[in-house]
């Protein structure tokens, strides 16, 4: 039986995050995007490529490289890793890495652990290239369910649709997801989407499929996000303040969303739950909440399942501003899959390095306030599997 | 019949395919416990067993949600935009996706009865399970697949 069954502290720590340049990065390859991002996690952390003993990384779209993990060690000159592996539980693998990363650190199996992914997206292909790509992608069952012609966006329209008839929620109150991760895009010098926008410009955007408009939609994204794990004795001796993971909880409901019996309550409310039981906090103690935001519709049963609010309560919850900075929960506060970055399953990383920032007290402009407690929650499929953390810093 | 769907086939979803070639609607059915359940599985997702047969279902459902699509997601259904894509309950139980025809996109419902129509849902393309308006418990209309 581990010591961490028996309830002893993790021994893992988060030491460095960074990306590459993010939105249009038309010179640069999914590879050189991971070096890049690699980079700037090891300044970060003031470490050098020699610590790494470990490697993470999730598949690319963009190439065709049968063991991404072997690829990216070759690439990134890893020479001799402890462990490697490529992990992919779709758009929650950006929490997934960072708690499998302690995991190993908390075996012994490492010492540093380097968490990469990302590709050039939006480069790769003409968007309406990367909408068929996707639409292939097999999120819809490719028998049952994609011979009807959904986009993924229409699989994630089944649940809006549905969760607008048994609660109410509005176009309105999906748009105003859109708006807040806008406006904290807006002061996110790195993001691809920074014009404000309002409720009324989502709702009078071009309609995709219904409910959803485009500005219920995620970008598509050149980018890479790296985040480093260490052991907290030698995290100390690093540049940053370290930040621990108190809790993580995985959910899972479904593979395809067609059969799903109950298409507004998601995985989310196991792998919450399991989050806060061990960290040993409610939701209303949450400084932050960096919920994953491939549709407006995903925040809002996020933010009910996760405990944040009632069933059914989610679209009252984000109105009026109370997701955005200064409301009652900030969330998503780089501005999210929606407005900041999507380059793929790299994605909800950047929701971790977000959360580990606002934790240090580096946001500048959208910096929350005294920061002690932050979310990060990773949601794949269509709706289908979550992983939840929990982070505090030392 | 040979067609790209069939060809993607295996053990498991061939008789989805040769059921609505007879023009038949088949689900699975568990011996253990009773229940229908949809997608295929090789296990009984109610019970985990094993004794699971393909039978015939009423055709019968309602709408649990619906999306009407107004970009094509590649230029095989360019020219179909705009069309509604379903999830029916059906009668027996379960959920499933599919296209929902013989009635404009917006005025479909939560809720609207409906049951099903095996036709091509593209000129000569193979037979798939669409559902429309049921005509015994709406306004009547004929399976416009057919």
């Amino acid at each position: 039986m581990s010591s961490m069954i028996l309830g002893a502290r993790s021994q893992a720590r988060i030491v460095g995050v960074g990306e590459s340049p993010l939105g249009k990065v038309p010179d640069l390859s999914a590879l050189q995007l991971q070096q890049a991002a690699a980079q700037a996690a090891l300044d970060d952390a003031g470490l050098d490529w020699s610590d790494i003993d470990g490697l993470l990384t999730t598949p690319v779209r963009v190439a065709n490289w049968a063991m991404p993990c072997g690829v990216v060690a070759e690439g990134l000159g890893i020479r001799s890793p402890r462990y490697l592996a490529t992990l992919d539980v779709a758009g929650a693998s950006g929490t997934a890495m960072v708690h499998q990363a302690a995991m190993v650190i908390n075996a012994g199996q490492c010492d540093t652990v380097l968490c990469v992914a990302g590709q050039n997206l939006l480069t790769h292909s003409a968007r309406a290239d990367a909408v068929k790509q996707m639409a292939e992608g097999g999120w819809a069952h490719p028998q049952f369910e994609a011979p009807y012609g959904p986009l993924i966006a229409s699989l994630y329209a089944l649940v809006a649709q549905r969760h607008m008839h048994e609660y109410g929620t509005t176009p309105e109150q999906l748009a105003e997801v859109a708006v807040a991760m806008r406006a904290h895009a807006s002061l996110n010098p790195l993001a691809q989407k920074r014009t404000p926008i309002t409720v009324d410009e989502v709702v009078s955007s071009r309609m995709i499929t219904s409910p959803l408009h485009v500005l219920d939609c995620a970008l598509v994204s050149d980018g890479a996000a790296a985040i480093i794990v260490s052991r907290a004795d030698r995290a100390r001796d690093l540049r940053r303040r370290p930040v621990e993971i108190l809790g993580q909880g995985y959910g899972f409901s479904h593979a395809y969303v067609g059969p799903y019996e109950r298409l507004t309550a998601t995985g989310a409310a196991d792998s919450g739950r399991a989050a806060f039981a061990m960290a040993g906090v409610r939701p209303a103690e949450i400084d932050v909440a960096e919920l994953y935001d491939c549709f407006t519709i995903t925040v809002i049963v996020e933010l009910e399942d996760l405990g944040f609010c009632a069933k059914g309560e989610g679209g009252a919850f984000v109105q009026g501003g109370r997701i955005a900075l200064g409301g009652a929960l900030p969330v998503t506060t780089h501005g999210g899959l929606l407005s900041a970055c999507h380059p793929g399953l790299a994605g909800g990383m950047f929701h971790v390095i977000e959360a580990v920032r606002q934790l240090r007290g580096e946001c500048g402009e959208r910096q929350v306030r005294d920061a002690r407690l932050a979310l990060a929650h990773g949601n794949g499929g269509v709706i289908g599997i979550h992983c939840t953390l929990i982070l505090g810093t030392d | 019949m040979n067609h790209p769907l069939k060809a993607l086939s295996d053990s498991l979803t061939a008789p989805w395919w040769s059921h609505l070639e007879r023009d038949e609607f088949a689900m699975p059915r568990c011996l253990d416990c009773g229940r229908w359940h949809f997608h295929p599985q090789p296990r009984c997702p109610h019970c985990g067993g094993t004794s699971v047969v393909w039978q015939q279902a009423s055709g019968r459902g309602e709408v649990y949600s619906f999306t009407v699509v107004h970009r094509a997601p590649s230029p095989a259904f360019a020219t179909e935009v705009p069309y509604t894509i379903g999830i029916v309950a059906t009668e027996e139980g379960p959920h499933l996706m599919t296209r929902l025809i013989g009635i404009a996109p917006d005025a479909v419902r939560i809720g609207l009865a409906v049951r099903i129509c095996i036709g091509p849902m593209i000129g000569d393309g193979p037979p798939l399970a669409l559902f429309q308006p049921d005509p015994d418990r709406a306004s009547g209309l004929a399976c416009p697949a057919s």
